[in-house]
């Protein structure tokens, strides 16, 4: 378990990472907490011949209010996101997300960035990625482009990002205050990649349900939006007649795999019952939000 | 000599005292020395080609590429080594047993994925692998059976040829009229349990570093192992070396759990280069290796029945077990080890006059089973204790009650069991009533009750059991196996500064023995415990040595520590006599001070130590003796450690997640060294079984490829799943031993993988679910709630 061996630059600028990673040839890999592209080299299934690491490019370790969007640095730490105010204020949803992502250790390194570059499909940061219609930021020798979440995540571990590429930052959406949210995850033990989880967003206006957003992870190839199930809770009173037909929605529109910590039968039925849970939390934060 | 401040009170013992670890210092602070910290100059380092095919024939080898790698030294195959190393052979006095020869590298075949085919010997661990990755094999794939159920059938290929058969040994151990009681009995419960494969999981993975001695020809291997003496023995043979140019040390080990309780592949291939290359040789083992290639654990189909009367009493017991022991019977406990024990525990701590367990251990392209903490007892106990629990749920009877009216009790000790096991008196009974008592049992009834009425699931398990520790020369640790395990040698020595050493054979691996051992010392010695220091995990220590495993150290070691004590004494009071002119009668001993009864003279060890060994003529010439001692002890038969074990889990109805809530350990240990001692092992063994009763589970596929080979697979109980661990100390009836100790440090992964089964099966009863395997996963319990509703609405329709 020890990686092939490889040079290292350690860039001061995105400018020169790019530099390093054009001149590799496609050979080069971006590191910026390591906390999955290590496990991978040393089980050599990853041989990069250079490493560029971006961790002392001066200011992608912030998190930055652009208008109506939030901007996440690529050096932005999970610790960071699970704890920082102004995502406290815009984004509660996140703060409950990130208590579980993984351990204190791997939180204090890994990047909301680099987990959304990795692309597994049980992590949380993809998804929260696709839930509030992220943009990420990537910038080549050929300048600088946006990329919308849904276009970057491909399928499991596979992303848009071409071989002289990097991500400088994902752009968020903020959620006006009083949004309801709900979020749930099942995994084995705490802090493990997950099972199954779900989340939504909705604002309560009128007594009904508006600007639903529900995505999910562990329950398919990549983490996904369901336009379909959002659909079913968009402007309804989210009783539990109109939760069970959403949930029904979403066991239907999911294509869960098997592996060893779960049949696709289970995950489906899990999905479900987190979703429910979801469904119902997010009514009751909405209505609350909607009365203040 | 200095006279005592009488106003001092003579120390009480240090037995029984929550002594803080003498071994924390060094290894809080970083100040261990493990295997990998050692570091020789000029040392090579090893990685290993491991077979990625279940069962196939090497056809052909190809290095030429290999060779050029910067820093590759050499690379060996078998073939290299014939001749120079003698394979170990695991022998057995079971008849019709067959012992698997286990070589350094595999000989023309391979028998299990992470095998070793070839070693890669480099400058560095890097090259070595780098290497590796060239290398090029060529394998012939044969047919095999991965599972155990199709491995035991007539026509399945063979792993070993040589043997005939796949089926290397088989057991049946018996008494009484079974069939006939099975025939009337007015209760039968039954099922077919599994304990699913597992392994150890040590933080420190295997790591061995061989030293070849030009000058004297003889070599040294520092290695994680927790059996040094045993390895030694067992290399002494392989390398055809005399012990004194052999010595095996095991310095600081990082946790075993049983997974570094056997002789490995790789501790012969370090030992062999290192000679061969005439420079150190280490082997570093990483976790992928760790999972592969160490050894498993469990993995028994048993079919189990229990025949019982109306009141509850339980009648008669059958089972038919077949044991996955892998592709090599381990060495030096066989593949006996772990199914056989099985089949002879299965009775449990009970009243069961009928009693039959047939065993068969069959060979699979899989690592070898070995020890693992508990070794064959959590499986047996998960069987036994689901089967009493079934027992009582077809009666409607209290799942406490139907334990009360059979465990073995009072005047029945000893009582030898339908295996042959004889219990002594232990406190089973008290052991099943403090747990209830200390959880308030008729309270957490009522609570259940109340959560069951608002839709929660909750369940109460209780497992009881008992396991034999301490074992002298009268029985194998291992079913049949021939090295006696059942004595120890203790050698204690005051020397000229009035320092006490200690030497043992035991191989102490985080069980906190050199603190123990100084208690012990401390107290019959009546030296300062400041002033001892435990020597042990070294075969130059003691003439013959084995190591820890299977529960014996403070058993043994402490009878030992308290004989060869109990003779150094004799020998300090005859000394201090003589320097105090008093008699010996009116001197003792205590906290480092030797004291007169009926006046206030009084010197220290070290003023004896300095007068015996320094000062002439202190002590007439004639009288004059070293202060030291040398026994051995063999406490002959093994004593029974009791124990009870109540989980209080809730299952989520929705996403059939389990939490334990509440837990209690009641058990007996006979004396109590170190209170704080056995707590922390109590609590390990708990999280251990914890991690079997909801986690681990070692996974081969259809293909015979490990699926589980990293712990983000292999699933570990972190701390945020394990609860606090309620537990009483019961010390009831001491054992016919020298200290009165009864070995503690497996029992808690015995009890807990049954408790917390009885407890999921508890709350699931509603539904009429009996767990049946083990771990109890969420997807398992799933498919379990929805044939239960399958059949139920099947039933109604
Ligand atoms: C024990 C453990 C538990 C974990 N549990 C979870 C969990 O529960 N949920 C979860 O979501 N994750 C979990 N993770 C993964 C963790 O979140 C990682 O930190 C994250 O997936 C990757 O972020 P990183 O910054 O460490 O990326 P790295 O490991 O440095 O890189 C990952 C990949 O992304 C690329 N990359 C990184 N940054 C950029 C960039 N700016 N531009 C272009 N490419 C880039 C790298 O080249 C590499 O291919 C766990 C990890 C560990 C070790």
């Amino acid at each position: 378990m020890k990686p092939v061996a490889f040079d290292y630059v350690r860039a001061q600028s995105v400018a020169e990472a790019v530099a390093a990673l054009t001149s590799s040839g496609g050979e080069g890999k971006v590191i910026a907490g390591g906390q999955s592209l290590m496990p991978m080299m040393n089980f050599r299934m990853v041989r990069p011949s250079v490493l560029v690491d971006i961790n002392r490019i001066p200011g992608l370790d912030r998190i930055e209010e652009r208008g109506e969007r939030l901007h996440v640095g690529a050096l932005v730490r999970h610790r960071m996101t699970a704890s920082d105010p102004v995502i406290g204020r815009h984004l509660p949803v996140l703060h409950a997300v990130m208590e579980n992502v993984a351990h204190l250790t791997v939180r204090n390194r890994g990047t909301f960035c680099g987990s959304v570059c990795h692309a597994d499909p049980a992590a949380e940061m993809p998804m929260m990625t696709l839930l509030l219609n992220g943009g990420v930021h990537v910038a080549s020798p050929r300048g600088e482009r946006v990329v919308a979440a849904r276009d970057f995540l491909l399928s499991s571990l596979t992303t848009a990002l071409e071989e002289d590429e990097m991500v400088t930052g994902i752009a968020l959406d903020t959620l006006p205050p009083g949004t309801g949210w709900g979020f749930e995850e099942f995994a084995r033990r705490h802090g493990d990649y997950a099972l199954a989880a779900v989340v939504a967003t909705m604002e309560g206006r009128d007594g009904c349900a508006r600007n639903v957003r529900v995505a999910v992870m562990g329950v398919g190839d990549t983490a996904t939006r369901l336009p379909g199930v959002e659909a079913a809770l968009e402007g309804q009173r989210v009783d539990e007649d109109v939760i069970a037909g959403a949930v029904e929605r979403l066991r239907a529109e999911i294509e869960p795999n098997s592996d060893l910590n779960g049949s696709a039968d289970y995950r489906r039925h899990l999905a479900g019952v987190l979703a429910a849970r979801v469904f119902r939390a997010a009514w009751t934060r909405a209505q609350e939000g909607g009365a203040a | 000599m200095s006279q005592a401040d009488l106003s001092v009170e003579m120390r009480p013992g240090l037995v029984g005292k929550r002594v803080k670890r003498t071994e924390d210092p060094r290894l809080l602070s970083g100040n261990g020395q493990y295997v990998d910290d050692i570091k020789l100059p000029n040392t090579a380092h090893v990685a290993i080609l491991r077979s990625d095919q279940p069962h196939a024939l090497i056809r052909d080898i190809r290095v030429d590429h290999a060779m050029d790698v910067p820093g590759l030294i050499a690379i060996f195959e078998a073939a290299d080594l014939e001749g120079e190393v003698r394979p170990a052979i695991p022998s057995s006095r079971i008849k019709g047993y067959y012992a698997t020869p286990y070589w350094p590298l595999a000989r023309g075949k391979v028998r299990y994925v992470g095998e070793p085919v070839l070693a890669v010997v480099a400058e560095s661990r890097y090259a070595a692998e780098d290497a590796l990755a060239l290398i090029e094999v060529d394998y012939e794939p044969l047919p095999f059976a991965i599972r155990q159920v199709d491995a035991v059938a007539d026509d399945a290929p063979l792993i070993h040829e040589e043997a005939g058969t796949n089926i290397i040994i088989a057991r049946e151990f018996g008494r009484g009229e079974v069939d006939a009681v099975f025939e009337t009995a007015p209760v039968r419960v039954g099922a077919q349990f599994r304990m699913t494969r597992k392994t150890a999981t040590s933080m420190e993975n295997r790591c061995y570093l061989a030293d070849y001695d030009r000058r004297r020809m003889a070599v040294t291997l520092w290695t994680s192992s927790n059996i040094p003496g045993i390895v030694k023995d067992a290399l002494a043979d392989s390398l055809s070396l005399p012990g004194a140019r052999l010595r095996v040390i095991a310095p600081d080990v990082g946790g075993s759990f049983g997974g570094k309780g056997s002789l490995y592949h790789e501790e012969m291939l370090v030992c062999a280069l290192a000679r061969k290359l005439e420079r150190p040789v280490k082997f570093t083992g990483d976790r992928l290796e760790e999972l592969t290639a160490s050894s498993q654990a469990f993995d028994e189909l048993i079919d189990a029945e229990l025949a019982v009367d109306e009141e509850g009493r339980f009648l008669a017991l059958r089972a038919e077990v077949i044991g996955d022991i892998g592709a090599y019977s381990i060495y030096p406990w066989t593949a006996g080890l772990e199914p056989v024990q099985v089949v002879s525990f299965l009775p449990g701590p009970y009243r069961i006059e009928h009693y039959r367990g047939r065993v068969r251990g069959v060979l699979t392209p899989k690592p070898p089973t070995g020890p693992y903490r508990g070794v064959g007892r959590p499986s047996s106990t998960f069987a036994m204790e689901r089967l009493v629990d079934m027992a009582a749920r077809k009666l409607g009877m209290d799942a406490a009650e139907i334990r009360r009216r059979n465990l073995i009790d009072g005047e029945e000790f000893p009582y030898r069991t339908g295996s042959g096991i004889i219990w002594d008196k232990s406190a089973f009974m008290e052991c099943l009533e403090a747990a209830c008592a200390h959880l308030d049992y008729p309270a957490l009834l009522e609570r259940q009750k109340k959560a069951r009425e608002q839709g929660r699931w909750i369940g109460i398990g209780l497992s009881c059991y008992a396991e034999l520790t301490g074992i002298g020369s009268r029985i194998a640790v291992a079913p049949g196996m021939p090295i006696n395990t059942g004595t120890e040698t203790g050698t204690i020595t005051i020397d000229s500064t009035g320092s006490v050493i200690g030497a043992f054979g035991i191989a102490s691996h985080g069980q906190g023995l050199e603190t123990t051992l100084a208690q012990i010392i401390a107290d019959e010695l009546g030296c300062a415990l400041e002033d001892i220091e435990i020597r042990q995990g070294d075969s130059s220590l003691v003439p013959m040595s084995t190591g820890t495993y299977a529960s014996r150290s403070a058993v043994i070691a402490g009878g030992v520590a308290i004989k060869t004590a109990r003779v150094v004494k004799t020998k300090v009071l005859r000394a201090a006599s003589i320097l105090m002119d008093v008699p010996v009668e009116d001197l003792d001993a205590s906290g480092g001070i030797i004291r007169a009864r009926s006046s206030n003279a009084a010197m220290t060890f070290k003023e004896l130590a300095n007068a015996v060994y320094m000062q002439m003529g202190r002590i007439p010439h004639d009288k004059r003796e070293d202060l030291t001692g040398s026994e051995s002890y063999d406490p002959y038969l093994g004593t029974a450690c009791s124990s009870c074990h109540v989980a209080v889990v809730e299952v989520d109805p929705e996403t059939y997640g389990v939490r334990v809530t509440d837990y209690v350990v009641a058990e007996d240990c006979g004396r109590i060294i170190n209170p704080m001692i056995v707590d922390g092992q109590v609590h390990g063994a708990v999280a251990q079984g914890i991690g079997a009763a909801l986690l681990e589970e070692i996974h081969y596929d259809d293909e015979g490829q490990l699926v589980t080979a990293s712990l983000a697979d292999y699933l570990l109980p972190l701390a945020t799943d394990v609860p606090d661990i309620g537990i009483v100390h019961i010390e009831a009836d001491l054992p016919n031993n020298v200290g009165g100790f009864r070995g503690m440090g497996e029992g808690g992964t015995i009890g807990a993988p049954a408790a917390i089964a009885n407890a999921i099966s508890d709350a699931l009863s509603p539904l009429g679910i009996e767990i049946q395997t083990l771990p109890a996963t969420p997807d398992r319990l799933f498919r379990l709630v929805e044939q239960s509703r399958a059949t139920h609405l099947q039933k109604g329709q």
